[in-house]
């Protein structure tokens, strides 16, 4: 048996008072792609946020390719304690954000080097071959140089889907790709995500876009205030939902 | 032309002779309008070190007060709170005057050979060899040393405004902005230099334009602190000259005043355009108004 990419145990998440995430868990073995689906306030931008330590998770493990993330401290003070393991969690599990967040001071190409260059020191003519090659394969490639403010939503996406995959991760992740655009412009990023989907790219995805979720997944998971309610193959869970609140939320989501 | 100019000089030697353009002439060539018109130098001296060193300031102003250390986070937002709620004036009085007689007092204890109180009475005595410049010292070195107390004076002052333009500035980026620079494995370093620093200073540019037209307005302080610069020349060449100067004629101050409120409405106006066009520059493609109309 393979070590999965990416397991959570566990998860609790409070802010002050508010427990968010209440003991989740998530395997992601290599190739998997995974849905996580839930009404606002279920905890699943949370959960994936936890997955490269943007938020601290109160308890539970984070382990990536089979090694644990140290903490220290307790509660609210719990901090991963080795910054270079930080590091090196982030640099492979790209995080591809709702409202883009690509730089706004630099050019679409340069929001695709700057990592790269940065973080992992790479050469930046090798850099900018295959930032090159990431924005043709998004469908941007005239658009280098550009700045993100110059494009649309859908194309702001795309450049972002192409920033992650410049750092060669060993996971993707998405919170929410597709909520902040029109049914048009979200239509040319689904084709990115499902393209890299059958390429066998990892990926953890944030979704209220059920489509999207049964079109890619082969995992999909139900959060619901914090908890998992149900989950398993998209088809099964999205067709023949068993809790009752899945039910409600998706037939709310079909209206 | 400056053959003209020394032809000039020669026929200058005998100015009660001289009338119409030939006196003009020589009277604004004569030694003391050579030093007025230094004076624009001077002047404009202070403002091309006064600037740089008060940006520098207002960084290590901004970086304590935003410092995750207490002790460095108190000393900044003291400086910043100081600077700012006290009136400039008292402050260009005072600041030289402390560095000067710190200076001296540290001299006097280490260089003296008796150290003998230094107040003595009501007086501020230190050793021959502590005084500041040295007496001997050549009038250059007099004027510099004034000059360099007056700069300090400028940066520390302006410096504390940069200070919270700079740190509202840096608190003006957006938050994912940096969360996503953390999310891709930069460190507060690289985040801080490769994404915030980068995109301060297009909230910062307003403010420290303004700081700048402030700058150049207050170089007239300059003459508070007992510096020859223009407003000192342009009183003491404007009055009245008797008969027994050289070029005698009645009170032309305003002429002069006119004179420097020409030049200071050409440094405001001119440093007005060059920040326009920065802000043009540094929007192309940005999300905002600026942004949207250099790209259209």
């Amino acid at each position: 048996m393979t070590t999965p990419v990416l397991e959570l145990n566990n998860i609790h998440k409070a802010y002050g008072d508010l427990e968010v995430l209440k003991g989740v868990s998530l395997k992601a073995n290599k190739g998997d792609v995974i849905a996580l689906i839930g009404s606002s306030g279920s905890g699943k931008s949370t959960l994936i946020r936890c997955a490269n330590l943007l938020e601290q998770p109160q308890q539970g493990d984070i382990l990536f390719q089979g090694e644990a993330i140290q903490f220290k401290g307790q509660g609210h003070d719990r901090q991963p304690s080795d910054a270079a393991q930080v590091r090196h969690l982030r640099t492979h599990l790209s995080m591809v954000f709702q409202q883009f967040n690509l730089w706004s001071h630099l050019s679409v190409l340069e929001n695709v080097i700057e990592a790269p260059i940065t973080v992992q020191g790479r050469p930046r003519d090798e850099a900018i071959a295959e930032a090159q090659a990431l924005l043709d394969k998004v469908g941007i490639g005239d658009k280098g140089d550009r700045y993100p403010a110059e494009l649309s939503g859908g194309q702001q996406q795309r450049a972002a889907i192409a920033r992650g995959l410049a750092m060669q991760p060993t996971a993707m992740l998405f919170d929410e790709p597709t909520s902040a655009l029109d049914p048009e412009l979200e239509a040319e990023v689904v084709r990115v995500i499902q393209a890299l989907a059958k390429e066998g790219t990892t990926m953890i995805i944030v979704t209220h876009d059920m489509k999207l979720a049964r079109d890619v997944a082969n995992h999909l998971i139900f959060l619901h205030q914090g908890v998992i309610e149900e989950q398993g193959p998209p088809a099964d869970v999205l067709d023949h939902p068993k809790s009752e609140r899945l039910q409600k939320f998706l037939s709310a989501t079909k209206a | 032309m400056r053959g003209f100019l020394f032809c000039m000089f020669e026929s200058c030697a005998d100015p009660s002779s001289l009338t119409g353009l030939a006196w003009f002439a020589c009277y604004l060539t004569n030694g003391k309008h050579l030093l007025f018109y230094q004076s624009f130098g001077t002047v404009l001296g202070l403002l091309a070190l006064a600037a740089p060193l008060a940006l520098l300031f207002g960084f290590a102003g901004a970086l304590a007060k935003r410092s995750q250390i207490p002790g460095l986070r108190q000393i900044g937002q003291v400086y910043v709170a100081m600077v700012r709620g006290i009136p400039d004036v008292v402050f260009f009085l005072f600041v030289p005057l402390l560095i000067d007689q710190g200076i001296e007092v540290v001299r006097h204890y280490s260089l003296c050979e008796s150290t003998g109180p230094i107040y003595q009475g009501n007086d501020f005595v230190v050793c021959d060899a502590a005084k500041m410049p040295l007496s001997s010292a050549e009038p250059w070195v007099h004027s510099l040393y004034g000059f360099a107390l007056a700069l300090a004076a400028y940066a520390i002052v302006f410096g504390a405004f940069a200070a919270n333009t700079l740190d509202g500035a840096l608190s003006a980026v957006p938050t994912a902005q940096l969360e996503t620079a953390r999310a891709y494995g930069m460190n507060a370093r690289q985040s801080f230099v490769r994404i915030q620093l980068p995109q301060m200073w297009i909230y910062a540019l307003p403010g420290l334009a303004n700081l700048w037209q402030i700058l150049i307005k207050a170089t007239p302080l300059l003459f508070l602190l007992g510096i020859e610069d223009i407003v000192y020349w342009a009183r003491e060449l404007g009055g009245t000259k008797g008969s027994r100067f050289a070029y005698p004629h009645p009170d032309w101050r305003i002429y002069y005043f006119a004179a420097l409120l020409v030049f200071y409405m050409i440094m405001t106006w001119g440093s007005e355009k060059v920040f326009n066009r920065l802000q043009v520059r540094m929007s192309v493609g940005q999300a905002t108004l600026s942004g949207k109309g250099a790209a259209l």
